[in-house]
């Protein structure tokens, strides 16, 4: 299933949800020539935030991806606090909500090092491209060698 | 940024003529151009499946 960036991003941001793009997403905003199935986003852990998180996917009825169905999963502000880390399967796609990633941290902490872009008729922040190479390095999966490669090769064209 | 001699291998294979492309693309035309690639991925993964 693709991923509907517009809805994704009109349901995020109509819902003044604090979220950073990251990930394979990110790399394409960038310029990226590779596939990602998903979308990756950091969302900001606070109470509040977390509830406008849940209200803003709710309608589109977010489910643990790949998890068999009928498992006693809750969409709902509790879970979310209480867990961090989300791969789910939404109407619009497939979404991963993420407290912190790895090399990165949390929202607060990569704010300072994203940037915004308009797509969509939304303005969105993204993890820029010089700490999407640092997550990526900090992953260390053979899978994002090359991912890594093609954002410095993106990085050199840029004039970085 | 400190080069890595393992991604430095790896940055000789990468098609800079794609990345250039795209690069001349405004940020939603790279986002609508990745949604058709998935909705191809999807169509292929599902054709596969059939001829099996």
């Amino acid at each position: 299933m693709s991923v509907d960036y517009a809805r994704v991003f009109a349901a995020l941001c109509d819902g003044n949800v604090e979220f950073i793009l990251v990930g394979g997403t990110a790399a394409n905003v960038h310029g990226s020539a590779r596939l990602t199935q998903d979308v990756d986003i950091v969302y900001r852990r606070s109470r509040e935030n977390v509830a406008r998180l849940v209200a803003a996917l709710g309608p589109f009825d977010p489910y643990l991806r790949g998890a068999p169905p009928g498992l006693p999963f809750r969409w709902d502000a509790e879970t979310i606090w209480r867990g961090l880390n989300f791969t789910l399967q939404t109407a619009l796609g497939p979404l991963d909500a993420l407290g912190e990633i790895t090399g990165g941290g949390g929202y607060d902490a990569l704010l300072a090092h994203t940037l915004e872009i308009e797509a969509f008729g939304q303005r969105i922040r993204c993890l820029d491209l010089r700490k999407l190479i640092e997550v990526k390095r900090a992953a260390g999966r053979p899978k994002d060698l090359e991912a890594v490669a093609e954002l410095e090769a993106l990085l050199d064209e840029s004039g970085g | 940024m400190e080069r890595d001699p393992v991604i430095e291998e790896y940055k000789k294979h990468v098609d800079r003529t794609l990345l250039r492309e795209n690069l001349k693309l405004t940020v939603e035309q790279r986002l609508r151009h990745l949604m058709e690639l998935q909705k191809l991925s999807e169509e292929l993964r599902l054709a596969g499946r059939k001829a099996r």
